[in-house]
């Protein structure tokens, strides 16, 4: 009897594992290996890394650089075409300033991500792939530069989706990406 | 009600013997675990009718709550089902994994008796504050995810609730210390090993939320100038996530505890499925870092590390269990002859028809399936990305903590009925059915939510996704799915709806049994040959667990496919 209801005496570690079990326990710990492995490795061999360093700044010093940002950038009907390789947003209750904004296709920019007062997110996908979609949390007092490359032409919706007020569903930008 | 706290008759001492499992039980414990059980009960009720309101509100067709309404219910939904029905229901798995389980009387009642009342309090404190939530605060979901205000009152419910549990878990720790003293030489029972090291988890999730909401009230009352979102994120997940894992360690230890009882399930290897329990201990607490993996602020190393369990090393906790579970059945119900042939004649002869064993064993596989495989893949950090606050994320918790936990409790609150509260179920069919109809139910609704989060990415916590002001997009194209899931969650809310009818309507209008064993037949005894448990077959487990592994594995391809196809990032 091996109940789980009674107390144990005697030297039950001795007991032997039957040998499906100890396989089981085998093929686990193989399998956790893999897990660990893919996920480091994709580090290194995989395109997707949400990997970027993450400055402490004030909300009234994100909004000098981005209006800096602003003014060295092109203002166009569609959006901002930003000048070089970096491109500022900031969420806030309730939309994302720095957007809309014209970003070449194929040309890796680092985004500039913060939030001028609560949490919010940063979800986009391109309006043709709903599938595919990435969301990003943003964070007030945390500057996070995040390289991305958009090979694919089009519209790219962003909208939050972490709970920051009455009008949250309402917070909505764009990306367009252009050949 | 005092009538349902003190059914039985006791000996001079304060003890029965219970005729299902043998045990000697004190008239302390069996009232207080009646008890807390009742109030997770009511919490049920509570929690599944804002269900309604939550569900019907994403299915827009219905579009039942206005925004403002939307996110009171579904903080009150978060609160009563993830907290109180969870919590009231783990302190009586403590009660029960304890002295129940060890055959000694419950050490200072008065103190189980104050922190139920402090528990109570705060929990109506907490429904107070949400239900009146105004402008500047904000409802608080469950997150409350500071700078965002919620209501002072809030704060300060969970800062009380908090301290009624560590309350009421000290007759238990109490009980624990004297066992060990009076017995130094004996090893506890698999099920009080288990309570024990769920208190442990829960011991260092409660303080964590002392660590966060004590200073967040202090900001939110104006003590406090300035509260930082990353230091509120990282410390707040130590309660948020810790507060699931005492979930799981409890619901586990109910598995080894129901199984064996209506089952006829032994232990086949002490030693991995303690050494299981242990690595929960020291490495499950890590996991609680998944939730920052789409954060600012933590370096992709720190998320690799913690979030892979220090090499998974509660994953393969889950992994052993997973095993030893259905194992136990299987060589249990071999030693007893019980549907011996074949692979698996040892599962199809197993009392299906009895709630307790179909809602214990639905809510193995279920949390395992989906739950299980859902949460590891979203925990890994990369795919995180792919599913980071879409509905995904409420898919792979109602995965555990409904399909998973929720079934589990429910399988002990149909085991309690007659074997605490000596009351035959009523409506019997309905009772037969009621788990299947509910894992069916809340596994379609779970899996249009996991759907609509990852191939959609259809944000979670959000009203209305089907049109966006000043804008022509939407997630219209996900609307097939959305009534699949809206058909899904009335059912599965109808389902609930007949658990909280057979229960409450036996406890009023049960017929009184006053030997249990009659209409619980416990199978503990039995099989009385010598040969070792673990000597006997478990090659139906291993071929189980081989198919879990081959959707794991697929869901995992599928997922590292679908984060492949994306842009360049980082």
């Amino acid at each position: 009897m091996s109940s789980p209801l009674k107390p144990l005496e005697g030297n039950w570690w001795g007991l032997p594992a039957n040998r499906h079990e100890k396989a089981w326990v085998r093929i686990s710990v193989v399998w956790g290996l893999i897990l660990f492995g893919w996920m480091v490795g994709w580090s290194f061999f995989g395109n997707q890394n949400q990997h970027g360093p993450t400055y402490r700044i004030e909300p009234a010093a994100y909004r000098a650089k981005l209006a800096a940002y602003r003014e060295a950038s092109t203002v166009t009907e569609r959006g901002l075409r930003p000048a070089g390789e970096d491109v500022y947003i900031a969420a806030m209750r309730y939309g994302f300033d720095g957007l809309p904004v014209i970003l070449k296709a194929g040309k890796t920019y680092r985004l500039h991500l913060t939030s001028y007062d609560v949490q919010h997110g940063f979800s986009i996908r391109p309006e043709h792939a709903l599938s595919k979609q990435i969301s990003l949390q943003l964070l007030p007092g945390y500057e996070w530069v995040i390289p991305m490359r958009f090979d694919e032409p089009g519209v790219y919706h962003v909208i939050c989706n972490e709970f920051c007020g009455i009008g949250h569903r309402t917070m909505h930008g764009i990306f367009i990406v252009e050949e | 009600m005092a009538g349902l706290l003190l059914s039985g008759t006791y000996d001079a001492e304060g003890f029965r013997t219970c005729s299902v499992t043998g045990l000697r039980i004190h008239r302390d414990v069996e009232r207080y675990v009646k008890l807390f059980a009742l109030t997770a009960v009511v919490a049920l009720l509570i929690g599944g009718i804002s269900a309604i309101f939550v569900a019907l509100t994403r299915w827009e067709v219905i579009g039942l709550a206005d925004p403002p309404a939307f996110y009171k219910w579904l903080s009150i939904h978060a609160w009563n089902l993830l907290i109180f029905w969870m919590v009231f229901m783990e302190v009586a798995i403590l009660y029960i994994g304890g002295p129940l389980v060890l055959g000694r009387p419950l050490p200072a009642p008065k103190l189980a008796g104050v922190g139920y009342a402090v528990m109570l309090g705060a929990a109506l404190m907490i429904n107070h504050a949400i239900a009146t939530t105004e402008a500047p605060d904000n409802a608080p979901l469950l997150t409350s995810y500071a700078p965002l205000p919620s209501p002072p009152l809030f704060y300060l419910g969970v800062v009380l609730f908090i301290l009624g549990v560590i309350i009421a878990a000290l007759p238990f720790f109490i009980t624990i210390w004297r066992e060990k003293q009076e017995h130094p030489n004996r090893s506890l029972p698999l099920v009080s090993f288990g309570a024990f090291i769920t208190s442990i988890i829960a011991l260092e999730a409660l303080l964590g939320g002392l660590i966060t909401y004590i200073p967040t009230f202090l900001w939110r009352i104006g003590v406090v100038e300035h509260i930082d979102a990353g230091w509120y994120r990282q410390m707040y997940w130590i309660i948020g996530h810790g507060s699931q894992q005492i979930n799981l360690a409890a619901m586990i230890t109910v598995w080894y505890f129901l199984t064996h009882v209506v089952g006829g399930a032994e232990v086949v290897s002490e030693k991995l499925s303690r050494t299981a329990f242990v690595l929960y201990l020291f490495f499950i607490n890590m996991g609680a870092a998944h939730h920052l993996l789409a954060d600012p602020g933590v370096h992709m190393s720190w998320k690799h590390w913690n979030t892979s369990y220090a090499v998974y090393g509660a994953v393969l906790a889950s992994m052993i269990h997973a095993f030893a579970i259905p194992a136990g059945l299987e060589a249990g119900r071999r030693k007893r002859g019980l549907g011996g042939q074949g692979l698996f004649g040892w599962l199809w002869s197993a009392p299906w028809s009895n709630p307790v064993f179909s809602a214990t064993a639905l809510g193995i596989i279920m949390f395992g399936f989906i739950g299980g495989i859902s949460g590891v893949v979203m925990g890994q950090t990369q795919l995180n990305l792919t599913w980071h606050n879409t509905l995904g994320v409420p898919g792979h918790f109602h995965g555990t903590v409904v399909l998973g936990t929720t079934l589990t409790f429910m399988a002990l609150v149909y085991f309690a009925l007659p074997v605490l509260f000596n009351r035959d179920l009523v409506f019997k069919p309905l009772a037969r059915i009621q788990p299947y109809f509910y894992a069916v139910a809340m596994g379609l609704a779970t899996i249009m939510l996991l759907y609509l989060g990852v191939l959609y990415g259809v944000p979670r916590r959000h009203p209305s996704v089907m049109s966006f002001p000043g804008t022509d997009f939407n997630f219209a194209a996900a609307s097939p799915l959305f009534a699949i899931f809206g058909v899904a969650a009335i059912l599965a809310i109808i389902a609930g709806a007949s658990f909280l009818l057979v229960a409450v309507g036996s406890l009023l209008f049960g017929k009184r049994v006053e030997n249990p064993a009659l209409v619980m037949p416990p199978l503990i005894s039995g099989g009385s040959d010598d040969r070792p448990i673990h000597e006997y077959s478990m090659q139906g487990t291993f071929t189980l667990t081989l198919i879990f592994l081959a959707v794991f594995a697929i869901v995992y391809a599928v997922n590292w496919y679908l984060l492949g196809r994306l842009w360049a990032i980082g």
